[in-house]
């Protein structure tokens, strides 16, 4: 369905051309604006966040977001109404709102080992027979240990494939409930980044033992799951209609390994994906949890002009800039922290600084730094938005000239 | 020499090589004490070479690991010449938060610095941290806490304290992927450390 209503009165794109142009690195009417809100929508609705579990509360809630304290030009598709799914991104023990925590915490992660040392040889010899069913047959192999319901087996996927294909569809559904809103999603399909899926599913302590003993493996490994990240991709992406990936990095900040270590270990199939995603005409989300101050240099070897580099409040954004902003669009990063416990003034002070210095010259998405803090203040998360409006279009900033930039 | 050994092989992260030795000099009748001071040596380099971003989280990990593993094989033979304390420090995740890696490492890290440390561990309710510096006499409260819902955590802890008329005989600092000026100043913590070596000076500030 192609888009075609305008969120403001001032816009000349829609939302999805807005987004394109970002990311391409050109400049676009305005900045475009995602909040990226999950935990907060429950909050501000009034339920609880193990209620988000059912997608017509969670459309109620983030809908009510909007309403109230929007409009925003693209949404987060983070519904999840089938909680083993989460695994293909966190493949790790998780206590959970509403089964094994309290109904208004949020989700939490267990460091316990989920893949096994042998495991490393065994993705190399799976991606050697089924090199496309290759991160399916991983994810079903971790799932069980994760999951008491997901058993080992043909059960195991007889009971993951039809609560994956749900899940996609009810998003397809969400998305063009959305695009009829002039709302564009951020991204589609996705994966944790092979390298962050093993130190996630090892566990801190077991990935660090590797890392000193056996780093070549890891590569490998890493290296072999790519067609497999690949395929998945690639066969969602059909079904949810749009062509934008999300790569989780959760692990590969340098608050987890050491510049040369990414460079080393975990680039090479962030690249490679990234580069065969481009191909195929689709964009890459990265989303960058922790500190990338001293990775960012290394990710100029991705391509250009397809890919968006997400921060969340701890790297240095007005770095991310000047080392990257010439190839790689760059979203961020409003502090959790400001969020939560900042002034409206403050809130509009930082987004107005990120607006002129990170947007300069197009190439830059406004969101929270990873994600609106369940406790944020709604007048904070509405500043955000507005600011877009204040100080976001092109034609309009003198501060500096606007120019185009291609890939 | 053993000992040298010992801290070299701390230093350089190597857990086979450190163990071997630790054990070898305990079959050779080795002053454990002058191990265990080999163990800080090795670990107080590992501190410089993660300050200097040479080392980064997997080695202040692995160390940390070789350390207690270490510290494990050496204790029995300690009896109670255990060496000095410099103070005691109560450390927890504070409620409603389950993260505890980072938590750990200062936990060893403030052990190796020569402190008597009570780690209460996760989730950790504000009375217990009260209770606990009441048991202990530690003057000393780290706090860890990495989602934003440990900033409520956090200020509850410190306004039990408060509460408890203690606030004046504890410093309480804080720590965790979300620490900041902004986190400070809500929760009435006294500081805060961004990563482990920040925690052990932070501990010789406070206490010596």
């Amino acid at each position: 369905m192609k888009m075609t209503k305008r969120i403001h009165a001032k816009d000349t794109m829609t939302s999805e051309e807005r987004l394109r142009a970002a990311i391409n690195l050109q400049v676009p009417d305005r900045v475009p604006v995602c909040p990226r809100i999950y935990y907060f929508a429950a909050k501000y609705a009034g339920v609880d966040n193990a209620d988000l579990y059912d997608p017509t509360v969670w459309n109620d809630a983030i809908n009510k977001c909007f309403r109230e304290l929007g409009p925003w030009d693209i949404i987060n598709p983070w519904g999840f109404y089938h909680i083993e799914v989460l695994s293909l991104i966190f493949p790790m023990k998780l206590l959970v709102p509403g089964l094994t925590l309290p109904r208004d915490s949020i989700l939490q992660f267990l460091e316990e080992e989920i893949m096994e040392f042998e495991d490393y040889q065994w993705i190399m010899k799976i991606c050697k027979q089924t090199p496309s069913l290759s991160f399916l047959r991983l994810v079903m192999k971790w799932e069980p240990k994760i999951w008491s319901q997901v058993s080992k087996g043909w059960k195991g996927y007889a009971y993951m494939m039809p609560r994956l294909l749900d899940h996609l569809l009810t998003w397809r559904k969400e998305f063009k409930q959305w695009n009829e809103k002039g709302v564009t999603p951020l991204s589609g399909a996705g994966v944790e980044a092979a390298f962050d899926s093993f130190s996630m599913a090892r566990g801190l302590v077991n990935f660090a033992r590797d890392l000193k003993k056996h780093p070549d493996e890891i590569a490998r490994a890493a290296e072999a799951m790519t067609e497999g990240n690949l395929y998945l991709i690639k066969s969602a992406s059909p079904i949810l209609g749009i062509k934008r990936a999300a790569i989780a990095l959760h692990r590969s900040s340098n608050d987890f390994i050491s510049p040369d270590t990414f460079k080393r270990l975990s680039l090479p199939s962030l690249k490679d994906l990234v580069e065969r995603l481009k191909a195929d005409g689709m964009s890459s989300h990265l989303h960058c949890d922790g500190n990338w101050d001293l990775n960012f240099e290394a990710l100029r070897e991705l391509p250009a002009g397809c890919a968006v580099v997400e921060l969340d409040g701890t790297s240095d954004i007005f770095k991310a800039k000047e080392v990257i902003g010439d190839r790689m669009c760059i979203s961020g990063d409003v502090p959790a922290s400001l969020l939560a416990l900042g002034s409206v003034s403050e809130v509009d002070e930082y987004c107005h600084r990120l607006i002129e210095e990170v947007g300069r010259g197009g190439g830059f998405i406004l969101t929270a730094g990873c994600e609106v803090a369940p406790n944020a203040k709604p007048e904070n998360v509405k500043a955000m938005m507005e600011s877009v409006v204040k100080y976001g279009y092109y034609d309009q900033v003198t501060a500096y000239k606007a120019t185009a930039a291609g890939a | 020499m053993t000992s040298g050994t010992i801290a070299a092989s701390i230093a350089e992260v190597d857990e086979d090589v450190a163990l071997a030795e630790v054990r070898k000099a305990l079959d050779a009748g080795t002053d454990p004490l002058v191990l265990v001071e080999a163990l800080r040596k090795g670990m107080s380099t590992v501190g410089e070479r993660f300050e200097a971003k040479e080392y980064f989280l997997p080695e202040l990990i692995l160390s940390a690991e070789i350390f207690n593993q270490a510290i494990a094989l050496i204790e029995p033979h300690l009896g109670e010449a255990g060496g000095p304390s410099r103070g005691s420090v109560v450390i927890g995740t504070v409620q409603g938060d389950v993260h505890n890696i980072g938590k750990n490492i200062v936990a060893t890290m403030l052990r190796c610095a020569g402190y008597e440390v009570r780690d209460l561990g996760i989730d950790v309710a504000p009375a217990t941290f009260v209770d606990t510096v009441k048991e202990t006499g530690a003057t000393l409260v780290a706090m860890s806490g990495l989602l934003t819902v440990a900033f409520d955590s956090m200020k509850a802890t410190v306004e039990a304290f408060a509460d408890a008329d203690m606030r004046d005989s504890v410093k309480i600092i804080i720590g965790g992927g979300s620490a900041n000026d902004k986190v400070l100043g809500f929760c009435g913590a006294d500081a805060y450390g961004k990563d482990p070596s920040e925690a052990v000076k932070l501990a010789e500030r406070f206490l010596g």
